[in-house]
């Protein structure tokens, strides 16, 4: 019972986050001149920020941005780091050697720094959504090397298993063994890794952004909400300006909680 | 003889692990769009013929060989090369910021430590309310650390040390929690405390030295999670350190710096894993 606490406090808000992009009357990147830094009215709950841009509209759009984005990179990470702890184990010595020597290094490199050097190094003339885009990808590209490690001892471990054994004595190839065998024992690896992922995709992406290299304006994303704490005028004219952040770190902690959830039943 | 060996064979990987770095790093910025183009491409005072030129002037400095082979000249030599963005050696750049970078982090590393450790240490010994004490390092763990530096500024309370203390002591927290929670847990434990030894004795003769090795891996992924982070805190506080001058090496695309940057950080990791390893540690006493 417990645990279905923060799923649902986290469909709410994804489903009020949805309602809020179907019944707005304006879309994130739409500009009211006439109420630049506007305080909270009937038009604008919670205020616009300096461009006169809808806060509700912005933070539901981060919101549901940010989570889209960090579950799919999410998924391509567990599905690289997958192949690649498969290949690790079931390959020859040297190939597994040089396989997680290249883990060793994007793990012993700062994870930041390289997403910092990835991302950056990217065109200069890309559209938001290729931006965002790009951003989740660069994450998911980088974010396997620690959960490829954990499903390679995974699968060293069940490798020498009778079952696998009685498998190969059967005449079953390694490829027929890893697919039908392997992978549902290695089920319970995946989605703590799965969901370990998430909440880390999401701070990354935020402080990405706050360093100007997250997804690029007008679309919102937690990054760029979080620039908005820099303008002191803006501060002193609405406390307004706290509700991303207040948001972000609820959701993050709706994710950790999560995540210590499955891990223990795991 | 085989102390030796174990010694080399880790020197080895250290030097390994900074040529991959130092390559990786030549690779991604070799091929990012646009980390060739030149200024002067756009003044109109160069004519067609020069314009000419400078395209086969790049083409040349495009070859992967060549920069590769101008890199590992400028490490021979000791300067690391010219920095593209500020035309001097970057040596002489990256020594600057050194001392700076090596107090934030150290001073980081070192109150982070001691402030997870003192909570870790009581709390870990509790029967109940546990989770309850967590809690401060769990809500922390949840900001990002860009918002944490933002939130100093705006409170004007703490700086880039209280920041980067309290990532570090957030993220260690948990693992020093269930490490110790274990440790007072274990038999051996138990029949010390039914003997009647005071908990500060049973702290410093029998939780310590077990869990001592644990602790050195631990401090090594401290350095790593403090290496990333020290980058967005000293941009948000203006810190003149190796952090920002790498991001500022990552938004004018600098190689010579970046890959300067990414060797010193493999090689101080690679540093901090090897002291941190325990069978070296066994072997050299």
């Amino acid at each position: 019972m417990k645990g279905r606490i923060p799923v649902a406090i986290l469909l709410l808000l994804i489903l009020a986050a949805v309602l809020t992009l179907v019944l707005a009357r304006y879309g994130y990147e739409f500009q009211d001149r006439d109420a630049i830094m506007a305080p909270t009215s009937a038009q604008h709950l919670t205020g616009t920020d300096e461009l006169g841009r809808d806060r509700t509209v912005r933070v539901a759009a981060a919101l549901l941005i940010g989570l889209t984005g960090a579950t799919a990179a999410a998924a391509i990470t567990t599905l690289i780091a997958t192949c690649f702890g498969l290949l690790a184990a079931f390959s020859t010595r040297w190939v597994a050697i040089a396989l997680l020597l290249v883990s060793d290094l994007f793990l012993s490199l700062p994870w930041l720094f390289l997403l910092m050097m990835a991302r950056s190094l990217l065109p200069l003339t890309a559209s938001p959504s290729e931006t965002a885009v790009t951003t989740f990808l660069v994450l998911a590209a980088l974010g396997w090397p620690a959960c490829a490690r954990a499903i390679f001892r995974g699968a060293v471990q069940l490798r020498s298993a009778e079952w696998m054994i009685q498998g190969h004595a059967c005449g079953l190839k390694t490829r027929q063994l890893v697919r039908l065998h392997l992978l549902p024992h290695l089920q319970s690896l995946f989605l703590p890794q799965f969901l370990v992922c998430v909440p880390a995709f999401i701070v990354a992406e935020a402080n990405l952004g706050a360093l100007g290299l997250g997804v690029g304006e007008p679309m919102p994303s937690w990054g760029s909400m979080l620039l908005e704490l820099d303008n002191s005028a803006l501060l002193a004219r609405s406390h307004w300006v706290y509700l991303p952040i207040v948001l972000l770190v609820a959701v993050l902690l709706i994710l950790e909680s999560l995540t210590s959830k499955v891990e223990t039943n795991a | 003889m085989r102390l030796l060996l174990t010694a080399a064979l880790r020197a080895g990987r250290i030097l390994l692990l900074m040529l991959l770095a130092g390559a990786g790093t030549i690779l991604l910025v070799r091929f990012a769009p646009g980390f060739f183009s030149d200024e002067r491409e756009m003044d109109a005072k160069y004519a067609q013929a020069v314009q000419t030129e400078l395209n086969q002037e790049t083409e040349q400095a495009q070859s992967l060989r060549l920069i590769a082979i101008r890199e590992v000249k400028s490490w021979l030599h000791g300067d690391f090369g010219e920095s593209r963005q500020y035309h001097v050696p970057v040596a002489e750049l990256v020594g600057a910021r050194l001392r700076v970078s090596g107090l934030l982090l150290g001073q980081g590393l070192g109150y982070g430590w001691l402030l997870a450790f003192c909570t870790a240490l009581p709390v870990s010994a509790l029967r109940k309310g546990a989770q309850i004490w967590g809690l401060p390092f769990t809500i922390l763990l949840a900001v990002p650390t860009a918002a944490m530096a933002t939130a100093c500024i705006l409170a004007e309370t703490g700086g880039p040390v209280v920041v980067l203390s309290l990532l570090i002591a957030a993220r260690e927290f948990k693992f020093l929690r269930s490490l110790l929670e274990g440790a007072w847990h274990s038999p051996y434990l138990l029949q010390g405390r039914a003997q009647g030894l005071a908990p500060q004795a049973l702290v410093r003769m029998h939780i310590l030295p077990n869990v001592a090795p644990q602790l050195g891996a631990l401090a090594t992924l401290s350095i790593v999670t403090a290496l990333g982070a020290f980058v967005p805190i000293e941009v948000i506080f203006n810190v003149p350190g190796l952090g920002q001058l790498a991001w500022s090496a990552v938004m004018n695309r600098d190689l010579p710096v970046l890959v300067a940057v990414s060797l010193l950080m493999a090689l101080v990791i690679g540093f901090a894993g090897m002291l941190s390893t325990h069978d070296f540690t066994l072997e050299a006493a």
